[in-house]
């Protein structure tokens, strides 16, 4: 009796979550609770030359992501600042004109300090083969919980599993069935089509029809790009 | 026995007293053996009996559990051998689908099953030893190697809080067993900034007719810079160098 009891309140306490609007309302409690004040939460897709940001849920006031542009949040999820699950996240003030080297230029920084993001993290989110990025950041800076924000980096990385659908434009990363993947796995080991083709038990053709399947899927121009992209993108 | 150890230890016992521990980076480990330690350091701080690191095996179809070392190292323990035979696809198929952390029991009144039913992200899955109770974390490190962290036994106290901790550091363990693996299969190959620099180009698609003409070179040069960046490599042919290449990190 009281193991159901139990159960039922934990249900209500955190974890199932359904919608996007579950998950904004899950990120703003976890945010005031590690001493936060915005959340910003995104997936960052590449094309050849330009990133492509897509927000999945954020708090920031709309004005400032038009002020200082969607590429500069690509800049700071791809930036040394930007820590897996496991790393001390990375502090990236904006009240400090000269805080040692930093990725944003002075208008920029003054930008994001005048529309209340004075100390920002940027956290990596591994969403088994997909993954997003998450922004967090204080009017005020030094508010922030380091580690009530690496709990958050973690909780928010289940959560998102939880809804997959809203990483489904991520999951355009990996659009390989799991015969082109596997090609492509042996022959970035170094295999000939022939000797994948005997591997998996199939003809050369076969071999030759997935691996360019996998090319096309990935707009590549050859094999060594198309390896190259999944290597880049962890798929392989 | 094991709780009374976890407590004297220093640092350790910041779940009783509230403290706060220091942030988990990742410390270089420095061998395979200092990973296998702090791995018992965090089993010891979860009260658990045992512990394990496995890799999930780069074979896509059906991922594999490959033990990479437990609380017995350097030899494996029988456990984690049948951990890997016998459940491997259990915990294969939920790595694979969730990050979040999974558990069993086999005895629904032990004290750890008692503490699992709490926990709200973890998710409960068959028990995959029978008369085992456990908990496992999946982790990845750069470049996608997919692993998982586990802890074995009877007694396992944790919370909610500080199941996000041990998942950190577990991560962070992990990310120093991958780049002790990929350091150990290294061979400290000196390739050139030309060399890299034509293999840099090879991933983006370029051919080698490209490369001469972008670098200024004859199709010659650039593929006798290929074919020595290969060989550096210890690679069979281009692509696997390309692959190399970017899986140690030598290109971007």
């Amino acid at each position: 009796m009281t193991t159901l009891a139990a159960q039922e309140g934990k249900s209500a306490a955190a974890s199932n979550l359904a919608t996007r609007g579950d998950l904004s309302d899950f990120l703003g409690r976890a945010c005031r609770d590690c001493g936060a004040d915005s959340y910003m939460l995104v997936t960052v897709l590449h094309d050849q030359d330009k990133s492509d940001v897509r927000i999945i849920s954020s708090n920031w006031i709309y004005d400032t992501i038009q002020a200082i542009g969607q590429g500069l949040i690509a800049v700071i999820a791809q930036s040394a600042y930007t820590t897996s699950a496991g790393l001390r996240p990375r502090s990236i003030r904006t009240d400090q004109a000269s805080a040692g080297p930093t990725i944003l230029s002075s208008e920029q920084a003054f930008l994001l300090h005048r529309n209340g993001h004075s100390e920002l993290y940027c956290m990596r989110l591994n969403v088994v083969r997909s993954h997003a990025f998450l922004l967090v950041s204080s009017k005020l800076p030094e508010r922030i919980d380091l580690q009530a924000l690496w709990r958050l980096q973690l909780q928010c990385s289940y959560a998102l599993a939880q809804i997959p659908h809203l990483l489904a434009g991520a999951a355009h990363q990996d659009p390989l069935s799991d015969r082109e993947r596997e090609c492509l796995l042996w022959v970035s080991e170094g295999k000939t089509t022939d000797e994948v083709a005997v591997i998996l038990g199939v003809s050369s053709n076969t071999v030759n029809s997935y691996i360019t399947h996998a090319i096309q899927k990935f707009a590549a121009s050859n094999r060594a790009m198309a390896i190259a992209t999944a290597i880049r993108n962890g798929i392989i | 026995m094991v709780a009374t150890a976890s407590q004297t230890r220093p640092g350790s016992d910041y779940r009783t007293t509230g403290a706060i521990p220091p942030p988990p980076k990742i410390q270089p480990a420095v061998s395979m053996n200092d990973a296998a330690r702090r791995c018992r350091i965090i089993a010891a701080d979860i009260n658990a009996a045992e512990c394990a690191v496995f890799l999930i095996g780069p074979s896509v179809e059906r991922g594999r559990l490959v033990p990479c070392f437990d609380a017995e190292y350097p030899s494996i323990a029988a456990t984690t051998k049948l951990l890997s035979i016998r459940s491997g696809e259990i915990i294969v198929k939920h790595a694979l689908v969730s990050p979040a952390p999974f558990w069993w029991s086999s005895n629904t009144a032990s004290a750890s099953a008692a503490g699992f039913r709490q926990l709200a992200w973890a998710v409960e899955t068959e028990p995959c030893l029978p008369g085992t109770s456990g908990l496992a974390f999946p982790v990845q490190a750069e470049h996608g190697q997919f692993g998982i962290v586990l802890f074995m036994g009877s007694s396992i106290i944790i919370d909610e809080p500080s199941l996000c901790d041990v998942h950190a550091r577990s991560f962070a363990l992990f990310g120093a067993v991958a780049r002790l693996r990929s350091s150990e299969h290294r061979a400290a190959p000196s390739i050139s900034k030309r060399e890299l620099e034509c293999l840099r180009l090879t991933a983006n698609g370029h051919t080698s007719d490209d490369i001469a003409r972008l670098l200024g070179l004859s199709v010659h040069t650039a593929n006798q810079y290929l074919s020595n960046a290969t060989q550096k490599l210890n690679a069979v042919n281009r692509m696997h160098a390309v692959a190399k290449a970017l899986r140690l990190s030598l290109i971007e």
